[in-house]
């Protein structure tokens, strides 16, 4: 089954290499199983937090992609909201599709890029599957990160990103309400459905997979990033471990 | 039951006009007086039309009024050691804002005023009857999450100062003036001050306490405010549970000097929610929530207009029952003792860097 759903993220990522012409003059694969090595190999980076990463092994940030993240990152950057003070970060996931490290990395990296700052310092508490993080960012905001994959199996990701500034607020919730909305609610006699499709070119891909298959076209498309991307989830990996660190000795752990 | 005969002191909590209604429509009280901290605020009171005498001196309400029962101490913190020290003299029982004072000598003396003069001392803290609160505890008790791995919760509003300048005041709303840290510019008795909600709502839910808290400031949202308005706390408590507040002032206001319609920046001015993980699962409240929006006068902003239930109902029954009866109310100070402790750990980890333990 994964092999089949990567196959044809795989196809549909060609597809979107023809239809811009983007060359790309090696094997592409954007599977979790081992590749040969001249094969150059996309993952979400998560998938690379366990051991450096192979040399035809290239970790995608796959969210920075995302519509509603490249929107809240410009709100900031554009001053929109102005002098950004609080960021407040929710991520509760289940189980069989996450796990807590790769929300850790997920999230610290959209503090960060939504940002536009560095971490300078983590305070982490955890209990079974849940942690909360206190992060501070060297622009000064404080962001708080709660995460959790205590979720039953096959729910919905429910996520919110709430940016606090001087000036205004931003945020992919909609006020008042406690979850993720969608854009079609069906309630029909196939019971209740719920669609959100954000993505006419990769229609019918599920959100995960439009942002591996469109962070892999991406960083196709502008090399710049194979080298960003690469240095970034090595930050990455630094600050999972420090959030782990913080929560085991249970101190504040300041960022070298 | 007899009406109880009852005054309130000083005016400058925000919530006073809550009570101006709660006590003249109650029929469990007879208003008898009020005391104003001002004759500007006596002069405001005076306005709004209630048929009810107001002083400028407490002493001289109560010495007026020998048959005055119980007070509502509607008052900066500061101020409630020693209203609270001429009401317990007089055998008068006390509802007392959600801080009776940091300071934690005073407390203790609160304690043995109340015991020893046989008053009831009940703390206004209103979640334990809103119907949100109510079904998620049922929720919980029944096992829906199983063991609680984490309950994160906010409690995060606009920030009142404009309207009630005392909760700006380092030296009214903790107590006394203390840095909050290195960082001179700003001292306590901001935000945290304001909300302590969430601390006794894990304490209740969870039958625990603090095992440790970390805390940090954020910057201020309002750069002029000398006290802090962001922060966000973290730690847990001593069965296991996790948390991590939000406490902060983080939701823009009109700076207006009456609130009252178009005080809202931001579209939803104060907001309790909940956050509870467990074995078993995840329950999210919103304890103020859903509402009715609109985008009309008095300044065409998107904004919540709340349709919660009046929690006063119930706070105020059990505050009449208590003293009628004679019983201590579930939230009295004694209960209340350890939520005020750990708000002011979160202010010494603030201080040090550091989470603090608690005994």
């Amino acid at each position: 089954m994964e092999q089949s759903r990567s196959k044809a993220t795989e196809v549909a990522l060609q597809e979107l290499l023809d239809k811009y012409n983007v060359k790309v003059d090696q094997p592409l694969s954007l599977s979790t199983f081992s590749q040969p090595g001249d094969s150059l190999q996309l993952l979400p980076g998560w998938h690379l937090l366990a051991s450096l990463p192979k040399t035809n092994q290239q970790p995608l940030l796959t969210w920075r992609v995302n519509r509603a993240f490249t929107e809240l990152r410009k709100i900031i950057a554009d001053s929109v909201v102005e002098n950004a003070c609080l960021f407040r970060f929710s991520c509760l996931a289940s189980p069989d599709q996450w796990s807590v490290d790769a929300l850790i990395y997920r999230e610290i990296d959209l503090c960060e890029f939504i940002s536009g700052g560095k971490t300078m310092s983590v305070f982490a508490v955890r209990e079974k599957q849940s942690i909360n993080i206190i992060l501070r960012l060297d622009t000064g905001v404080l962001c708080s990160i709660e995460i959790s994959t205590q979720l039953p199996a096959g729910s919905p990701f429910q996520e919110r990103h709430e940016l606090i500034g001087q000036r205004g607020t931003a945020s992919d919730r909609v006020v008042d309400t406690q979850v993720s909305q969608y854009s079609i609610y069906g309630y029909t006699r196939n019971g209740i459905e719920q669609y959100k499709d954000t993505d006419m070119e990769l229609f019918g891909f599920d959100e995960n997979q439009i942002e591996h298959v469109r962070s892999a076209f991406e960083l196709l498309k502008t090399p710049v990033l194979i080298r960003q991307w690469a240095d970034q989830h090595l930050h990455l990996v630094n600050l999972v471990n420090a959030v782990h660190t913080s929560a085991s000795e249970r101190r504040k752990v300041i960022i070298a | 039951m007899k009406p109880i005969k009852i005054a309130m002191l000083s005016l400058t909590h925000g919530h006073s006009r809550k009570y101006f209604q709660t006590l003249n429509d109650n029929r469990h009280f007879e208003w008898v007086a009020v005391s104003a901290e001002s004759d500007k605020i006596k002069q405001d009171f005076l306005s709004r039309g209630y048929d009810i005498p107001c002083y400028l001196d407490e002493k001289e309400m109560l010495d007026n009024h020998p048959d005055i029962e119980a007070v509502v101490m509607a008052s900066a913190n500061s101020e409630h050691i020693s209203q609270f020290r001429l009401c317990a003299g007089r055998g008068i029982h006390i509802l007392s804002m959600k801080v009776p004072t940091f300071n934690m000598v005073e407390y203790e003396e609160m304690m043995r005023l109340a015991a020893e003069n046989n008053i009831v001392c009940q703390i206004e803290l209103e979640l334990h009857y809103n119907p949100v609160v109510a079904r998620l505890k049922k929720l919980i008790s029944e096992g829906a999450v199983g063991d609680i791995s984490t309950f994160n919760a906010t409690n995060i509003t606009l920030t009142p100062v404009w309207a009630f300048p005392w909760q700006g005041v380092p030296e009214k709303s903790f107590g006394e003036r203390v840095s909050l840290s290195s960082d001179a510019t700003r001292y306590r008795g901001g935000c945290l001050c304001d909300h302590p909600h969430v601390f006794d709502m894990i304490r209740w839910f969870t039958k625990s306490d603090f095992d440790y808290v970390y805390a940090e400031a954020g910057p201020n949202i309002r750069p002029e405010l000398q006290v802090e308005d962001t922060m966000l706390v973290t730690g847990k408590m001593k069965n296991g549970t996790s948390f991590l507040f939000d406490p902060s002032w983080s939701r823009l206001e009109e700076r207006l000097e009456v609130p009252g319609p178009g005080w809202e920046v931001h579209p939803k001015r104060m907001e309790v929610n909940v956050s509870i993980c467990g074995d078993n699962g995840v329950v999210l409240a919103d304890c103020f929530g859903p509402n009715v929006y609109h985008n009309g006068a008095p300044n065409d902003r998107y904004t919540v207009q709340y349709t919660y239930f009046d929690e006063w109902i119930g706070l105020m029954e059990e505050f009449a029952d208590c003293v009628r009866t004679g019983r201590q109310p579930a939230i009295n100070l004694k209960w209340h003792q350890k939520t005020i402790e750990v708000m002011n750990a979160c202010y010494e980890s603030i201080a040090t860097q550091s989470p603090v333990y608690l005994p």
